[in-house]
């Protein structure tokens, strides 16, 4: 092991000093991560589960880009993470973080192998932000960024293994110009026996006439290749494709008006041959327009929208949490062994199953933490308006936004009655010491969330749902880059609903009922010392309780004291 | 400043033809959206958790002859889609027809009855009680009713023999001298009808208790030449030393391989069969006649004459009941309705 540091500590300054060239480039991050859990239970409903839960980790993630031409790029990221309570090797794992080879052929086509990161439209290939966050505080942002950063869930996109290319067709006194993107992926490699390997690709073409006239077509294709498997007898393919158009009505000194449209369809395929009767083809269709008016610092935009309820996209609609597994931290709870479900809490701190491919079932959700859109815009079977309003006031009051969504169901679940649902969502932030002229920053930051479903009908089938999520924080500037951290979450949910279970082909076939009256909230308050925008040191108490109101359902709290130290370079 | 609009790059140049281009745009992608408001995905709620009803009436027939190849239809709607079982059982013979469904309208596409019962016995002239019950609908009445049956459903087979007409002319009887074994039409509770064939004797020297070497009147049973799709059936009762160890019946099917009209031991094939006791009420006994020709180890027997099961060559069927000599308790045992089926196991 000590070798093996030497011959690290070696590389690392030989690199150093190479990377001073125009051919060689290092970048990375390093983190530790320090948790002190502490499950709080009755003890009459849980004396078996250990209270205290205490992990942590430290890690370097070193990345080089290599140039051996002014056309190649080669990058290449590692990781080496220790555990906290390793020692001498124990613990310790290496892992390749990132390979990718990207570079420029005949200097018209822009090519990618390896590790790339994949978006098209939110209704073709979009990865969906989690639920669990409306304009909420650093004290929880930083937290769930070093997850999105593990997880490579970066500006929507997927973290891909495969190939990209890229080129651009000359401008004529037709178009400004034409981009060309294309991609073929691997999701599933072949087990030889019942999962055939599975392909992911797609193309899209971009065509800007001009300023005003910005048209895009996006196609994307979830696959399985035959003759991956002894015995071809399962076989998936689906396909989405949109035309999404950009225009620029008007533009002004201070105001800009604009139409964006974006329609599409998709087909899906399920076959196997030894249930030939559950061979399924699907498909349908959606659009969505919307209007946008911007005049000084204020946005706001009025669209209309209609996803059909068989319009499948995984790429789109894949979920970044899987609500139907039991989060790591506490993964049983009672006496019972009953599985802990997983909330948005766990998310902020990696707890939970996360997605890392595209998934060809809609996953399950939880109905309380947002049941409007759980697959994101692409969400099935929604169809209403839309208004989103925001601010970018730069003084005393910023970032203010609020939306308001009214939508219904195309297709009605178990019932010719329809859900509707409306979510009215708004957040602002708000800096104190503006207002009463202070130097050191004092800045107050709110988001709420309110979220009512209903369906009418015959007294079983009733539904009246209504949720809300409060997220505030406040972020006071002790001294220089020193912070005090304060964070509130507050979860409510109170009403009835039916989840959905489906099977492998994606049809529902079964609704529990279910009655909901719950309380959630997290508490956290720490110190944060800033380096720059994108560094920092800092030390959380959090206290998460769930009260939950309908009987036979537990109550419990974990209280977590975690120290983050978080480097990128 | 003048800006180029939409429709330029289309086909309009005004601004207001613009918008009512737009307009139609909105309007052709919202007419084209297909109406789903009569359809719903999944399960449907009311059959999951809506309220349970009985819609309509039973009705039922006060009797039926199905004698003539009729059935009957029963007719039900309930208010939701769940579990159903009717059940139908002789007030006589004490024989059972169940027929379950989870359809929200009962009718003759789920639920008729051809006059037969699942399992031996099989109905008499009698009464049969129905009854129609919902076991997941917590307080749901049950529904009763009767129909008197006038006439017996007709077996499709070859009837080899019910024991209704006595000993064949044919037939060899062979009993210990402890055992009593004949025809008996007094117990009322044959498997088929009036009479059985019953062996009640204690033996404590010998497995053998009875047999009866059933034999065709004229050269021979009339079977068809194919095996494969030929089910032998009988209705077995064992009564007391029984187990599954105890007692067995044993059938050897004695073959004329040579047409002589005469079985030779040495020279022809006897396929034997042993069934044993499962329990103590009236089993159906069903074999694929092709299966005959090979043991229990799934290998071919090689017997005296060319090993071939042949149906059309079978000139005898012994019917042989053997029970534990250990035992020290009387060893009794009762068959009945012996039938060849086609292409399936015989249906009482």
């Amino acid at each position: 092991m000590n070798k093996l540091l030497i011959i690290i500590s070696g590389i690392l300054c030989y690199w150093n000093v190479l990377g001073q060239s125009q051919k060689f480039q290092v970048n990375g991050a390093a983190r530790t991560y320090i948790f002190a859990n502490e499950l709080n239970i009755d003890q009459e409903i849980d004396s078996i589960t250990p209270r205290n839960a205490n992990y942590g980790h430290s890690l370097l993630d070193l990345g080089f880009s290599i140039f051996p031409n002014k056309q190649t790029e080669v990058i290449g990221a590692f990781r080496i993470r220790n555990e906290l309570g390793g020692f001498w090797g124990g613990g310790v794992s290496f892992n390749v973080r990132q390979l990718t080879l990207k570079g420029v052929a005949g200097n018209k086509i822009r090519y990618e192998l390896g590790d790339i990161d994949l978006s098209a439209s939110p209704y073709t290939l979009f990865n969906n932000h989690e639920e669990g966050a409306v304009n909420e505080n650093s004290i929880f942002s930083t937290r769930r960024d070093v997850v999105h950063y593990d997880l490579f869930y970066l500006n929507n996109s997927w973290r891909m293994q495969g190939a990209k290319a890229s080129f651009s067709l000359l401008s004529n006194r037709i178009v400004q110009s034409i981009n060309v993107e294309s991609f073929l992926t691997r999701q599933n490699p072949s087990n030889m026996l019942d999962q055939a390997e599975r392909l992911f690709g797609g193309f899209t073409v971009n065509v800007i006439k001009d300023k005003h006239l910005n048209l895009s077509i996006h196609s994307v294709n979830l696959f399985d290749l035959s003759q991956t498997i002894t015995i071809d007898h399962s076989r998936y393919n689906n396909s989405a494709n949109s035309l999404a158009l950009n225009y620029l009505i008007n533009k002004k000194d201070n105001s800009t008006s604009s139409l964006k449209m974006e329609s599409g369809f998709s087909t899906s395929r399920y076959f196997q041959t030894q249930s030939p009767d559950t061979k399924t083809n699907i498909g349908d269709w959606f659009y969505d327009f919307s209007y946008k008016y911007k005049l000084l610092k204020h946005n706001i935009t009025l669209g209309y929208k209609d996803v059909g309820s068989d319009y499948r996209a995984p790429g789109a609609q894949t979920k970044r949490m899987n609500f139907a597994r039991s989060p790591a931290l506490y993964q049983q709870i009672s006496n019972a062994f009953i599985p802990r479900a997983a909330s948005p809490f766990d998310f902020i701190y990696g707890n939970t199953q996360n997605s890392y491919k595209i998934d060809p079932l809609l996953m399950y959700f939880n109905p309380v933490y947002g049941n409007l859109s759980p697959y994101g815009m692409a969400t099935p079977n929604r169809r209403g308006i839309y208004i989103d309003y925001t601010n970018n006031g730069k003084k005393i009051v910023r970032e203010s936004f609020c939306k308001l969504n009214m939508l219904g169901e195309s297709r009605g679940n178990g019932t010719n009655a329809k859900r509707n649902f409306i979510q009215l969502s708004s957040g602002t932030d708000f800096y104190i010491n503006e207002w009463i002229k202070m130097a050191k920053i004092l800045k107050l930051n709110i988001g709420w969330q309110y979220e009512v479903t209903t369906r009418d009908g015959a007294d079983f089938e009733q539904i009246n749902l209504s949720s809300s999520l409060l997220d505030a924080g406040l972020s006071y500037q002790i001294a220089g880059d020193m912070f005090l951290l304060l964070g509130l979450k507050s979860w409510s949910a109170k009403g009835n609903e039916f989840i959905q279970s489906r099977d492998d082909f994606n049809r529902i076939v079964d609704f529990e009922s279910i009655q909901i009256n719950a309380q959630e909230s997290s508490v956290a308050s720490g110190l944060q010392y800033n380096f720059n925008t994108r560094n920092s040191l800092s030390l959380v108490y959090e206290l998460y309780a769930l009260e939950n109101k309908i009987e036979g359902n537990i109550n419990y709290g974990i209280s977590q004291f975690n120290l983050l130290f978080n480097l990128y370079f | 400043m003048e800006y180029p609009s939409l429709t330029y790059y289309l086909i309009y140049t005004s601004r207001m033809k613009k918008y009512v281009f737009i307009w139609i745009i909105l309007m052709f992608f919202a007419g084209c959206r297909k109406d789903d408001s009569a359809n719903f995905e999944g399960p449907d709620l009311n059959d999951l958790y809506g309220p349970f009803s009985i819609m309509t009436d039973l009705e039922l027939p006060n009797q039926f002859d199905f004698s003539t190849g009729g059935s009957i239809a029963f007719s039900l709607e309930i208010s939701k889609q769940t579990n159903w079982v009717i059940e139908i059982t002789g007030q006589s013979s004490g024989a059972k027809r169940i027929i379950q469904g989870k359809e929200r309208i009962i009718s003759a596409d789920n639920a008729s009855w051809k006059g037969g019962a699942d399992q031996f016995p099989s109905f008499g002239l009698e009464s049969a009680i129905v009854s129609i019950s919902f076991p997941e609908e917590e307080g749901a009445i049950t529904l009763y009713d009767t129909i008197e049956i006038k006439g017996l459903k007709i077996d499709d087979g070859i009837l080899i023999t019910s024991f209704e007409s006595g000993m064949g002319t044919n037939w060899n009887v062979f009993n210990q001298t402890t055992t009593s074994g004949g025809i008996n039409c007094n117990s009322g509770m044959a498997a088929k009808g009036q009479c059985s064939y019953v062996w009640d004797g204690l033996v404590p020297w010998d497995w053998a208790v009875g047999s009866v070497m059933i034999k065709p009147d004229s050269t021979n049973f009339g079977l068809p030449s194919n095996a494969n799709n030929l089910f032998f059936n009988m209705a077995v009762k064992f009564i007391s030393n029984i187990g599954t160890t105890n007692s067995f019946i044993q059938f050897w099917f004695d073959e004329d391989d040579n047409g002589d009209g005469v079985f030779d031991e040495d020279s022809e094939d006897r396929f034997i069969y042993e069934y044993w006791y499962k329990d103590s009420n009236w089993q159906l006994v069903s074999i694929n006649y092709a299966d005959l020709m090979y043991d229990e180890d799934g290998e071919p027997r090689q017997l005296n004459g060319n090993s071939l099961p042949e149906p059309s060559k079978l000139i005898g069927i012994n019917v042989f009941f053997l029970a534990n000599k250990d035992n020290p308790e009387r060893s009794k045992a009762e068959v009945d309705h012996i039938i060849f089926t086609t292409n399936q196991s015989y249906k009482p």
